[in-house]
């Protein structure tokens, strides 16, 4: 029964891509790709510089829309929905390069990212601190190390923490996927030692699931349950930590022909 | 509760002080005076609605002569044609000025910046061709008798007599701007200004907050040529032009970009100065230009931003 049930949620994933292929004009950024994220999982999304991962992330999240193939988020078909309906069905994304709303304070930029869930009545849409949300901001803002700058611009804090706020927003859309791009990057090891400790215990406590794309190998060998990797658009490989790391083709693909084959010959 | 800073006391006093001398204002002084204080009032309003579209929003229009234009018309013909009490005609000017401005709104969907600023420009001027040569409705070059606007037995024929209704439709949009500032939709408002691409991640439709920011804006606009009504007995087209629309940007861009302190502050500090300077019509554009280069190069994040800053530093002792 138990073995039954399990198959049963392992045979559909959580958010399932088939066959995604993305063409900007000539240039095949993304060509038939394939990748199930399991539910409560952390997925990373990983491959050299242009392999095409912030693309199929844009896919995902619907800024882009694919040439070809088909998005399938909780048991839904969503290739062709509009991005903002996104929020609303619980998939929240960051930036690789930050946009936040800079001259807003950092709480009303975790408030908008409550936008979906501030208008359930008059009262609620109409107040600056609807009840509820306000006290899920200030929890948000807890949990990512923000309570002290609640009230500075986005715009003058440091780069850590402006990351932080991209994250805390996207978590105010209570997601069940979240979507990160490099989340890591340009961050000291301080900050990813606390970046790896929540994403954790989003998979963990929230059951959140996630998608990481990232460069940081430090923090995707860490916490990842399984991971793709991109190159040029194709997929190379896919598997747990171990088995990505020691796959030759990836080896090939980060470090080039020559390093490979020493690396195989060490 | 950080969010909801109390008042400091200077700014309380500043406001006590500002309350009486504005209630108390027709006592002791004479009509000009009272008149003056019903125009920079008016053109407080104006400046809020410009404020929704620019400060909030973050997008440009260069059209709110037109539709304060249009609220005027409006209200002054519905107020002519229909025997109710006169705020009925007001929101009804509101109301027109507030659809031409969905619809301008929409238009300006698939423009930005230089862009728009130009093509609702084109519309302002289209706008001021329209009540010049509407014969039949605005009675064209001529300019249009407004009738007295009448509160149920009150009819309203002097200055002082309007006065108290003017200052109260500027504080009850004064509330209406904060309100929708604070709300929700003031912050889908704002998110947009900041980034479209992240206020559509959050799930906010981007297209619906630009049209109906422009439509608010241009309904306050057109609210403000009904309180112009409530103690003006005439219009001309003339004033309706580009001169006007400049006037209200520049009141909104010197007191202070996106902060509706500063739309206020904008409007009678420099409502003011046009008026002091038409005593010295030869020289009044000179210097009116000369103020504005001085405030764009010492402060230009806009009046309040700036007196601020000396109060700051003057507590800090530099
Ligand atoms: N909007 C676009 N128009 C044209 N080409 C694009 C566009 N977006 C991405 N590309 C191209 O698609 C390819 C994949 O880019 P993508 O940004 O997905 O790479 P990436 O894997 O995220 O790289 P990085 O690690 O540097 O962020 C690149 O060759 C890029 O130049
Ligand atoms: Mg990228």
């Amino acid at each position: 029964m138990v073995a039954e049930n399990m198959a049963a949620e392992t045979a559909a994933p959580f958010l399932d891509v088939e066959g995604l292929t993305i063409r900007f004009g000539g240039l095949t950024a993304v060509g038939g790709l394939d990748m199930a994220v399991a539910k409560g999982s952390i997925h990373a999304l990983i491959g050299p510089n242009g392999a095409g991962k912030s693309t199929t992330f844009n896919c995902i999240s619907r800024f882009y829309t694919p040439s070809e193939g088909r998005i399938t988020y909780d048991g839904r078909d969503i290739t062709r929905m509009p991005a903002r309906e996104m929020a609303g069905l619980g998939i929240a994304r960051s930036f690789q390069n930050l946009e936040l709303f800079g001259e807003l304070t950092v709480f009303e930029n975790v408030l908008i990212g409550a936008h979906v869930h501030a208008g359930r009545s008059w009262r609620d849409a109409i107040s600056a601190r609807p009840r509820g949300i306000v006290e899920h901001v200030d929890e948000l803002l807890e949990r990512t190390g923000l309570t002290s700058y609640a009230q500075t611009k986005a715009r003058n804090l440091d780069f850590g923490h402006q990351k932080m706020v991209e994250i805390a927003r996207a978590l105010a859309i209570r997601p069940k996927l979240l979507l990160l791009d490099e989340p890591a990057a340009g961050l000291r090891n301080r900050e990813i030692a606390a970046l790896d400790r929540l994403l954790c215990e989003l998979r963990e406590r929230d059951g959140l699931t996630i998608l990481l794309v990232e460069h940081v190998m430090q923090l995707v060998m860490s916490i990842s349950d399984r991971i793709t990797v991109l190159s040029f658009g194709t997929k190379i490989a896919e598997g747990t930590a171990a088995e990505v790391r020691a796959n030759p083709a990836v080896i090939e693909a980060y470090l080039g022909r020559e390093a490979a084959h020493e690396a195989a010959h060490a | 509760m950080p969010a909801r800073r109390a008042l400091s006391g200077t700014a309380l006093i500043g406001l006590v002080a500002a309350v009486i001398v504005a209630v108390a204002l027709p006592v002791f002084t004479s009509g000009y005076v009272v008149y003056i204080a019903n125009l920079l009032l008016v053109f407080v309003v104006l400046c809020l609605g410009l404020h929704i579209v620019i400060g909030e929003t973050g997008q440009f229009s260069m059209a709110h002569a037109a539709f304060y234009g249009i609220g005027i018309y409006a209200s002054a013909l519905a107020n002519r044609a229909v025997d109710l009490p006169y705020p009925v005609a007001m929101l009804f000017g509101a109301l027109v000025a507030g659809a031409v401005g969905l619809f301008i709104g929409a238009l300006a969907l698939r423009m930005r910046d230089i862009y728009l600023a130009l093509a609702t420009f084109a519309f302002g001027e289209a706008m001021q061709w329209v009540f010049a040569n509407w014969d039949s409705v605005t009675n064209g070059p001529n300019g249009l008798r407004i009738s007295p606007a009448r509160f149920g037995p009150i009819e309203i024929l002097s200055d002082k007599q309007a006065y108290p209704f003017v200052l109260f439709f500027c504080l009850v949009m004064i509330g209406l701007t904060v309100a929708i500032s604070r709300s929700r939709l003031g912050r889908s408002f704002r998110a947009v200004r900041e980034s479209e691409v992240a206020a559509m991640a959050m799930g906010i439709d981007v297209r619906r907050a630009r049209i109906v920011s422009f439509g608010l804006s241009a309904a306050i606009a057109g609210f403000a040529g009904g309180m112009f009504g409530l103690f003006q007995t005439f219009i001309h087209p003339d004033s309706l032009g580009f001169q006007t629309t400049i006037l209200v940007l520049t009141m909104v861009v010197v007191g202070g970009l996106g902060s509706i302190a500063g739309a206020i502050g904008g409007a009678i500090v420099f409502g003011l100065i046009s008026e002091v300077l038409r005593q010295a019509p030869q020289y009044q554009e000179i210097i009116y230009g000369a103020i504005l280069i001085l405030f764009m190069m010492y402060a230009p994040r806009g009046l309040f931003a700036f007196i601020g800053d000396r109060i700051r530093e003057a507590r800090h002792g530099r």
